[in-house]
């Protein structure tokens, strides 16, 4: 490791601080008009004691809610998420749930907040897989007639929508928490998501959200009009 | 052109190859013998032994002839090399530490290995003198081969009262090999890697695409070395993704004779550095030729201990997780299993990655600037330290590397113990 890297090492961070805050005071005017179009779902992976702050969580959210994303993922593999801020939304304004999400007004905009945690992952991956069993054995649509079972990952993509975690891919995953690493959020659904490591709640700041979001669009503004698999190669 | 010798030369060509100069590579062999003084054993490797006439060899009574006698061979024209032109990376033995011998002097007798291992989950020693690879039509001498096995313990212990004892790890000759600040205890026991950025690169010195893929192959070999050389335990590369089948022909026959020309020239490598070759990915949609290599090679070597590489050609994360369900459901037709018994845990037995030492990777490394899993180990990755680099992967070096486990050891581990 070079003196170059280690200054580098060193010296990030703080310009990271300082860029967040021009953005937080609108000094950067490229950041005021941000362009969502590519930015459909939206995902927040928080470590578990972490999750226990509730104020930064609701703060967060309203964050969200005032740059304009419609539909965030909240994940934290205990969840405590799903203990702490489902109460919340339920007992805010024209609160509605419907199919496990809260649907919450926030700034007058709606915006709908999916909570999630370990047990919406791989245990639906299990549920979707004995469903399958079901259909097979049955002689149900999949694998009908053939000697053996042969399951796509159309079947399973399926199968986990009929047994009620069908929740979209988000394009964007935040990650909050010591470690850059998704904690086991949904294994199905990150297959092509952006996934950017955003520090510990505790330190979260608006300029941050604001810069993960942009550069997000701002990439994905290049690849506009291609299909996804064509820009995934190596 | 001799049957079952099927050449692959970077222009795509066959190559004319006499049969008299095969003759001529197995009467050397023949003459000079080759293999150790250890005695031999069947193993799975044995369904392609050589013809009765050709697997008793002599044995050198001098090892270091016979280390010589391989060496003139390996760099012989007649010897295994199937290329019209030569790369510099084709004929440079691959510069992995070798590990130090066992210290036996001065016992009585040898120490006996139990032919399964001295215990700890040991694979067994390998020890046919040669090997005959179908697909090369050719004979792979199998160099001498350090026991991967921690011996008994009184035999251990005699040897450790002499000098450092040898153990399968090779911790001591590794530990010096370790950069400065990276620790062997906080190393990840399984790194991944998504080589991305090998057109990228090409492109950046208007350079065809091909020319960013053969440099991708030095990073990778450059990679494995370090591996190797650290003490990482699996090693699991991203080759070729299912959505990579979308790409130009051209591109993909390219890949696909890149990955074949790989595993004939480092078979040998893959053998003297003890690595086991893994192939993981929907293998049906690969070319024959390469599927049957990969078999050979995969079955060559699985009970070589040093390091696992794992290559993903075909692959899909879903993909993966669909054929464990299709497994499951397998069992749940033959009534080995209820439907309502299936957990996670079934399914990741089912998983590709399943037999593999370390499963899951504790570090998952993607280059060029990307940020996403792309269909890789999506279900294995979940506790997976994630590193994005810009440099591209030809560029990935020993600096890159180090910085990633560096990265990796310092930032604070939740889980103090893995899970997996």
């Amino acid at each position: 490791m070079d003196l170059s890297d280690e200054i580098a090492r060193v010296l990030i961070p703080p310009l990271q601080r300082v860029q967040s805050s021009k953005i937080l005071s609108g000094l950067l005017q490229k950041y005021q008009n941000l362009q969502l179009d590519k930015l459909r779902y939206l995902a927040i992976v928080v470590e578990s004691e972490e999750a226990k702050n509730t104020t930064k969580i609701k703060q967060l959210l309203s964050w969200l809610s005032s740059i304009g994303v419609k539909y965030v993922t909240l994940y934290d593999m205990e969840g405590v998420l799903k203990k702490s801020v489902e109460t919340d939304l339920k007992s805010s304004e024209n609160p509605s749930v419907a199919d496990g999400n809260a649907v919450a007004s926030v700034h007058q905009e709606r915006m709908t907040v999916e909570l999630l945690s370990f047990s919406d992952g791989k245990g639906a991956v299990a549920k979707a897989a004995s469903f399958l069993c079901l259909q097979y054995l049955e002689g149900d649509s999949v694998g009908y007639n053939k000697m053996e079972p042969v399951f796509t990952e159309t079947d399973v993509t399926n199968a986990l929508k009929a047994v009620g975690h069908g929740g979209p891919d988000p394009d964007l995953l935040l990650v909050y928490g010591p470690a850059r690493c998704h904690l086991g959020f949904p294994a199905w659904r990150i297959r092509y998501t952006e996934i950017v490591h955003m520090g510990s709640l505790r330190s979260m700041k608006y300029g941050a959200v604001v810069k993960a979001i942009y550069d997000f669009s701002k990439k994905h503004q290049n690849y506009e009009n291609m299909p996804q698999f064509v820009y995934e190669h190596f | 052109m001799p049957r079952g010798i099927k050449r692959i030369g970077a222009t795509g060509m066959p190559f004319p190859f006499s049969r008299e100069a095969l003759a001529g590579a197995r009467c050397a062999a023949l003459c000079f013998g080759f293999g150790s003084s250890r005695t031999t054993s069947t193993t799975a490797v044995a369904k392609a032994l050589p013809p009765p006439h050709l697997r008793d060899l002599s044995r050198p009574k001098n090892p270091n002839l016979a280390t010589i006698v391989y060496t003139m061979l390996s760099s012989s024209p007649f010897h295994f090399r199937f290329h019209s032109h030569s790369h510099s990376h084709s004929h440079s033995p691959f510069p992995y530490p070798s590990p130090p011998s066992p210290v036996i002097a001065n016992l009585p007798s040898l120490p006996r290995v139990p032919p399964y291992g001295g215990g700890g989950g040991c694979r067994p020693l390998q020890p046919p003198l040669v090997s005959y690879i179908p697909s090369l039509g050719a004979l792979v001498p199998f160099p001498e081969k350090k026991p991967c096995c921690v011996l008994p313990a009184d035999a251990a212990a005699s040897i450790e009262s002499r000098q450092g004892a040898w153990r399968g790890e090779h911790e001591e000759d590794e530990e010096d090999a370790l950069p400065s600040g990276l620790r062997r205890e906080w190393l990840p026991r399984h790194v991944a890697v998504i080589m991305d950025g090998n057109s990228r690169w090409a492109k950046a010195r208007s350079l065809p695409t091909s020319a960013g893929h053969e440099a991708g192959y030095k990073a990778l070999r450059e990679m494995l070395r370090l591996s190797c050389a650290w003490g990482i335990r699996v090693l699991t590369v991203f080759a070729f993704s299912s959505e990579n089948w979308l790409r130009p022909k051209a591109e993909v026959d390219f890949l696909m004779m890149l990955f074949e020309r790989i595993l004939r020239e480092n078979i040998g490598n893959f053998l003297r550095e003890s690595i086991r070759v893994r192939i993981i990915g929907d293998s049906s949609k690969l070319p024959f030729a390469l599927q049957k290599l990969a078999k050979e090679v995969e079955e060559m070597s699985r009970n070589n201990s040093r390091i696992e590489l794992v290559v993903a050609v075909s692959y899909s994360g879903r993909g993966d997780i669909a054929q464990a369900c299709q497994k499951i459901s397998q069992k749940v037709k033959h009534g080995l299993l209820e439907p309502e018994e299936i957990t996670e845990s079934l399914i990741a037995q089912e998983l590709e990655t399943t037999s593999i030492e370390f499963p899951c990777p504790d570090l998952l490394i993607r280059t060029s600037g990307e940020a996403r899993l792309s269909n890789f180990l999506l279900w294995q990755s979940a506790y997976s330290e994630l590193f994005f680099t810009k440099t591209y992967w030809p560029d990935f070096g020993e600096a890159d590397y180090v910085e990633a486990l560096f990265s990796f050891q310092k930032r604070q581990r939740r889980f103090g113990q893995r899970i997996t």
